[in-house]
């Protein structure tokens, strides 16, 4: 029998199995699929919009309204969390304060606050008077180049400052013959130095005038190509996370991934877990539909770390039954009716809906805790929904940290 | 303001209107088709996609019936591109009347509609998805029908005789002076322009909309019904041969296999005003319910799209009953001459797309008499130019074609595997066109992800293009979001909750759309 | 070979849920990321592109050839977050066109893996020669395309069924109750001493070890489209599986073939039959099984030391079975024996995808940054579960490959020490 059972390899999931393995708790994280980390931004959100800009992000954490999931952490707690894992994973692959926002510019053009950014990003926060030269790819669809300079250069910076942009491209195909790359790929060719330097040397050659080189994020799957690009390119240079495959996230995902089986963590890919066992009300075991039928794995303690709607672990039937999959946790509704209406730019409630948990990260009904020894984390809490605000990231790793911590700590 | 003159201005750019101007120009009228809106953007763009065999009508309606069957064959050969030969099976599933397929059997024999009982097994062997419990099936020649093609084919070949098609158009205006038609006034959107069309011919083909028309030349109210039905489409094809019940036509009982997906119809609900036309969330179980008695299982497959489209029906006490010389099956034609002393304008309700050039060769005969000339009609003998040529459509076209330049050329819209070229050659075709009406053509967006990968990649190569700026772009993006959700919220379980909850994480998420800078003026079109 | 076989390969498969797991996908991305083949090549257009998005446009005549480009590593099913069955879209999908459009000599050759040994055994030094001979290999691509450099197995002198009835009883009384071996194609013939030590550790260990005789899997023929021989061949196996005792442990060394009775035979093939989902529940790899006895407190930890830096490669055939990476864990409890885990997604050969002529070159792409690892790092040896892989591996570095189980022999003292390579 393992010491933690882990559900989840997401940004929640491997923090909690990081951080358990670390104490020296043998943990199995089991999931259907590689998480989400590598189809997000790769940067690190802990609260951008209430709905207002939020520039100071941890004094918005401490002023969010009770049902949020960061209410019962507090931003002590998400500081803590957070810089644990800036730290963890190094200034390779992320900097920042967790009190200050940055605000950098997406693939549309916008300007995104978030807390911690690679440090290939950083040079874009926006700021009045900064001016970017966007450097678009031919090859990369997912890049307008023109489109992001165009509401650039119509966009007031978060001091109330004016910005500017030109827009620009490059024609230089990661493999002969494609024309339609992945961003992964592209950026599989910058890890190789030479066709790195030709890049750099295009891009100096076409950009126009800008203090600082927007590109699109996909300078390299290893960490670091930014720093030698700004050197050939003689200018800053920031790049702007893409559609999925994201690259950035992949760098998080890959560092993530790999300190989580360096620990010692034994990893269960490609199992879905369908159900449980209970021993009284402690979960006894998770189901996994594992190749060749059913296995049941045994834990003492089990963290559940699936995501929300996104990944299904939250899921609306075709008489709209609102149901948490695995464990048919007691969720804030029930039918998702009502919750879903035809206005697109507003909330959409079905979104908000997840499991509420006890000061531990326990999930409860009414105020009772169901399972004394299963602790949630990430994306299947309820709370407003985090792409909006953008607090997906911070939730996950603060909920996760807690989770270990109250496992570690023998909370029962 | 912009005058021109025209034998004929033909109103409403759906199938009905876009079949008037090819015939009336192929008879060799001046003809100017306007719309309100793009081309076949309602009734015709909002239906389940069915090509009718006859099959449908052989016991309720003999005489559409036969229509049917005559204007599918024709059609499939003068529209061969827009047309799939799928093949059609009524099938009697538990607790149908099996006796229903002797008369069905019967009629069709009455009605010349080709029909043939094959083996139970045989069907489930063609469709294993079908209810193993059928009893009966009968084979017929149903097809499923792009009514976009269709109406952009139509008015293609109106083009080439010498047709002019204004669309976002509205018409402001009907000039009647001396108990005829004189002129139409419309407001070119676009250019926020006056235009002036002096005719001698109102043909007012509105669908649903119809009544606003005479409205406006300040007629008597025509009273129009839009009887509204809702389709939701599936994500794949789950059956790749249109599956009928064998049972008097009732709600719920066609699904039409449609390029990739397969879409269930669907009901009939009086409505007053076409531009709002709900999705009711019974409704949709309803669907659901009608589609597991088809294919068990039903429910759990994913639903990617509903839309509602309407009915033009018209209800007019002083249309004679017995002046049927220029009806087709289902079709009203009100002369305003006779009805209300006003010469030069007719009013078209009803009829069906399969039966649309029939319909058209009609009126455009109506208008004859009335000029007191009678020109051939010769639509059904041409075959309507395409760029795919005089081959039918088969899903698996796209596939091939990116099979051939996936490494020469970039694919925007992946679900639908529509490429880069093909996008920017409509673009600048189409250069004043929103995003949707591109969709329409390319069904950019129409697949799973509902635009959520492609959406802002065609957004953004418009403004490479150089043909809109990014605001002009950004407020597109922004309308076709919003348009895709209309008919996306009705029937958001299943997986494509999922597929949504990574949209928003995507544009609202990882793009921050919302935050974007404002836009001076919303985009509407 | 025509098109009514391809109809019927559609009818009997279109019912099932690999078709229906379509429905899942999200265009998320995830399974081109970890594809091996998308990213060394742009013929291959990807796991997303192939399966869940092309099989919305399939209906009737194959038109995307591309699709043959899959390697059948399983990568992208494992990895999907939402449950499409990603490859198994793709091999239904080879099935048919290569129904439709006929299966070159080369496929049928390569994929008779029983047939190539009993033909080989009796004359293994000549074959042995005549596949090391360059001449021989030119003809050989010439005629029937398996590229020149392929890694190509060598046939043992001695078949494992030769020596069973060879060696003495074993002495020991056994403890533990009766295990069922599989030894797959190559431990029967090529790599005879994976399956020998496999035995003499269960053996060790207490168990009786009953080796029934055994056929093929029909891993290959599956993998290549051939999906009625395939059939065949995994029901003729599951018979012999289930021959010698009911619910007993299935233990197995042949890595891939185990998936194939776990897994694919069921999901690929579409297999419903109970006797083969009762084998595919009691298969077990060898280290999988000797790790549950670890969890449950029941394997004997008295190894003896192996000093050596070992780098491990788990194939992705293995991989697919989500059973984590139990030959590492194992190897890891060997005092001395350094295990650097190589992290690459596939070695490239995927079963005989990289034996062929035209997809040779994208094999070695795929495989070298494991190549590389296995340079930077070992000291003689590597070790990898599955027979193909190590013939890849060991044709593309020069360095001894061998199945992780041979260090537990080692380890437990059982008689022999695995020679390395000369390091270079």
């Amino acid at each position: 029998m393992r010491d933690v059972v882990v559900i989840g390899a997401g940004l929640a999931g491997l923090t909690a199995a990081l951080r358990l393995a670390r104490a020296g708790r043998s943990v199995t994280l089991v999931a259907r699929g590689v998480g989400g980390l590598s189809l997000a931004q790769g940067t690190i959100d802990i609260l951008g919009y209430t709905p207002e800009r939020v520039l100071r992000p941890l004094d918005a954490v401490a002023a969010v309204p009770p049902e949020h999931p960061y209410a019962g952490l507090g931003p002590d707690a998400v500081a803590a969390a957070v810089t644990w894992l800036r730290d963890e994973l190094g200034s390779e692959l992320l900097v920042g304060d967790p009190a200050v926002n940055l605000h950098l510019p997406t693939a549309l053009g916008a300007l995104r606050p978030t807390a911690l950014a690679q440090p290939s990003m950083v040079a874009a926060d926006a700021r009045g008077g900064l001016t970017y030269a966007v450097v678009g790819v031919r090859q990369l669809k997912d890049f307008p180049a023109d489109l992001v300079a165009g509401n650039l250069a119509r966009s007031t910076a978060p001091d109330g400052g004016p910005l500017g942009a030109t827009a620009a491209w490059v024609d230089l195909p990661a493999r002969p013959g494609e024309a339609d790359p992945s961003g992964l790929t592209y950026a599989r060719s910058l890890d190789d130095a030479a066709f790195a330097d030709r890049f750099a040397v295009a891009v100096r050659d076409a950009a126009g005038a800008g203090d600082v080189v927007l590109l699109p994020g996909v300078l390299g799957v290893r960490p670091g190509a930014g720093r030698r690009l700004a050197e050939l390119i003689g200018r800053p240079v920031a790049e702007v996370p893409l559609l999925p495959p994201s690259v950035p996230g992949l760098r998080l995902a890959d560092a993530l991934r790999a300190r989580v089986a360096a620990a010692g963590v034994r990893i269960l890919l490609g199992s879905a877990v369908t159900g449980f066992t209970a021993d009284g009300d402690r979960v006894a075991t998770v189901t996994v539909a594992a190749a060749g039928g059913p296995r049941a794995l045994a834990a003492s303690d089990f963290v559940y770390a699936p995501g929300g709607f996104e990944s299904g672990a939250l899921a609306v039937d075709s008489r709209g039954a609102i149901a948490e999959t695995v464990f048919g946790l007691p969720l804030t509704a029930a039918d998702a009716a009502g919750l879903v209406g035809p206005r697109y730019w507003a909330p959409h409630p079905l979104f908000e809906v997840g499991v509420r948990t006890d000061a531990a990260g326990r999930p409860v009904a009414g105020d009772k805790v169901v399972h004394p020894n299963l602790y949630v984390a990430g994306g299947i809490l309820a709370g407003p929904e985090p792409w909006r605000e953008k607090s997906g990231d911070g939730i996950a790793v603060a909920t996760a940290v807690r989770a270990a911590a109250m496992i570690e700590g023998g909370a029962r | 303001m912009r005058r021109l003159a025209a034998d004929v201005v033909v109103v409403g750019g759906g199938s009905t209107g876009a079949g008037v101007v090819r015939d009336a120009a192929m008879r060799g009228y001046t003809a100017v088709l306007v719309d309100r809106s793009d081309l076949a953007q309602g009734t015709t763009g909002r239906f389940h996609g069915l090509l009718h065999s006859g099959g449908r009508y052989v016991v309720s309606d003999p005489g559409s019936a036969t229509e049917c069957a005559r204007e599918n064959a024709v059609l499939s050969r003068i529209q061969a591109p827009a047309i799939e030969r799928t093949g059609g099976l009524f099938v009697s599933v538990p607790g149908d009347d099996p006796g229903y397929g002797d008369r069905f059997l019967a009629g069709a024999a009455a009605t010349g509609v080709p029909a043939r009982e094959i083996p139970v097994a045989e069907a489930l062997r063609r469709e294993p998805r079908l209810n193993r419990g059928i009893s009966r099936a009968i084979e017929v020649e149903d097809a499923s029908v792009d009514g976009w093609q269709l109406v952009w084919g139509a008015v293609n070949s109106a083009r080439a005789y010498g047709a002019k098609v204004l669309t976002y158009h509205p018409v402001t205006r009907i000039d009647i002076a001396d108990g005829r038609v004189r002129a139409v006034h419309c407001h070119d959107q676009r250019r926020d322009e006056e235009v002036v069309i002096e005719c001698a011919f109102v043909l007012n083909c509105a669908g649903p909309w119809a009544g606003r028309i005479t409205d406006l030349a300040g007629l008597p109210p025509v009273p129009v019904i839009p009887g509204r039905g809702i389709m939701i489409a599936l994500n794949h094809r789950v059956v790749n041969t249109v599956v009928n019940r064998l049972i008097y036509p009732t709600d719920g009982d066609i699904l039409v296999p449609v390029h990739t997906v397969s879409v269930i119809g669907t009901t009939d609900v009086k409505e007053s005003d076409p531009d709002h036309l709900p999705i009711p969330a019974a409704e949709v179980q309803q669907m659901l319910d009608a589609g597991e008695r088809l294919i068990p299982g039903f429910r759990r497959a994913r639903a990617v799209h509903a839309w509602a489209g309407s009915r033009p029906l018209i209800r007019d006490d002083r249309v004679a009953a017995d002046d049927t010389r220029h009806m087709s099956r289902g079709m009203a034609v009100v002369d305003h001459l006779t009805r209300d002393g006003v010469a030069g304008l007719l009013t078209i309700g009803g009829g069906k797309l399969t039966t649309y050039r029939l319909m058209a060769e009609h009126i455009v005969d109506a208008m004859g008499d009335q000029r007191g000339e009678r020109r051939p009609c010769r639509t059904a003998d041409e075959e309507i130019p395409y760029a795919e040529g005089s081959r039918h459509y088969v899903v698996t076209h796209r596939l091939a074609d990116r099979e051939a330049d996936r490494l020469d050329d970039q694919i925007v819209c992946e679900c639908e595997l529509m490429s880069r070229r093909m996008f920017t050659d409509l673009l600048h075709r189409e250069p004043l066109a929103t995003l949707d009406d591109l969709r329409r053509q390319l069904r950019l967006g129409m697949g799973p992800c509902q635009g959520g990968f492609c959406a802002g990649r065609a957004a953004g190569i418009a403004v490479t293009e150089r043909v809109v700026d990014a605001e002009r772009a950004t407020g597109l993006l922004r309308l076709f979001l919003k348009n895709r959700w209309i008919g996306l919220w009705p029937i958001l379980y299943g997986a494509q909750v999922r597929q949504t909850a990574l949209d928003h994480w995507l544009y609202a998420g990882t793009l921050d759309i919302e935050h974007l800078p404002t836009p001076d003026q919303e985009v509407v079109r | 070979m025509s098109r009514a076989e391809a109809d019927r390969l559609r009818q009997r498969l279109n019912n099932e849920l690999q078709r229906l797991t379509l429905d899942e996908c999200v265009k998320c991305t995830i399974c081109e990321q970890s594809c091996p083949v998308a990213g060394v090549t742009a013929l291959f257009s990807g796991p997303k592109f192939v399966g869940p998005q092309a099989e919305r446009f399939r209906h009737g005549a194959s038109v995307d050839l591309s699709v043959d480009y899959c390697s059948s590593c399983g990568t992208c099913t494992v990895v999907c977050p939402q449950g499409v069955h990603v490859a198994e879209l793709n091999s239904l999908a080879r099935a048919v066109l290569k129904a439709e459009r006929g299966v070159p000599l080369r496929d049928r050759l390569i994929t008779r893996t029983t047939l190539m040994g009993r033909a080989m055994t009796p004359v293994a030094p000549v074959a042995n020669a005549v596949l090391d001979n360059r001449l021989a290999r030119t003809a050989l691509e010439k005629v029937v395309g398996v590229h020149a450099d392929a890694p190509m197995p060598t046939a043992h002198p001695e078949p494992l069924r030769a020596w069973l009835k060879r060696r003495p009883a074993p002495t020991r009384t056994p403890t533990r109750g009766p295990v069922v071996f599989f030894h797959g194609c190559a431990g029967g013939y090529f790599e005879v001493e994976a399956a020998r030590c496999a035995i003499e550790v269960l053996e060790h260990l207490g168990f009786e070890v009953l080796v029934p005789e055994q056929g093929c899997c029909g891993l290959a023929e599956q993998s290549n489209g051939l999906f009625e021989q395939a059939t065949a061949s995994v029901r003729k196996l599951v018979a012999q599986l289930r021959a010698p005792a009911t619910g007993v442990p299935i233990v197995s060394t042949a890595g891939s073939c185990g998936g194939m009775l776990k897994h694919e035979a069921h999901e690929i093939l579409g297999l419903d039959d109970p006797g083969l989902l009762d084998v595919g529940a009691r298969t077990r790899d060898i280290s999988e099984f000797l790790l549950e006895l670890h969890d449950a407190g029941e394997l004997p930890l008295d190894f003896a030391r192996i000093d050596l830096r070992l780098p491990y490669h788990q194939p992705c055939q293995v991989r697919s079975q989500g059973i984590g990476v139990p030959a590492a864990e194992l190897l890891r409890l060997i005092p001395g024996l350094e295990v650097v885990e190589s992290d690459a997604t596939c070695c490239g050969i995927a079963g005989t995808y990289g034996l062929k002529r035209e997809k040779y070159a994208i094999a070695q792409a795929v495989g070298r940054p494991l190549f590389e690892l296995v340079a930077a790092t070992h000291q003689g040896l590597v070790a990898c579960d599955t027979e193909t892989c190590r013939w890849q591996i060991a044709k593309a570095t020069g360095v001894r490959t061998v199945h992780p189980i041979q260090f537990v022999h080692q380890a437990y003292g059982l008689g022999r020490v695995i020679a390395p390579s000369a390091v270079r």
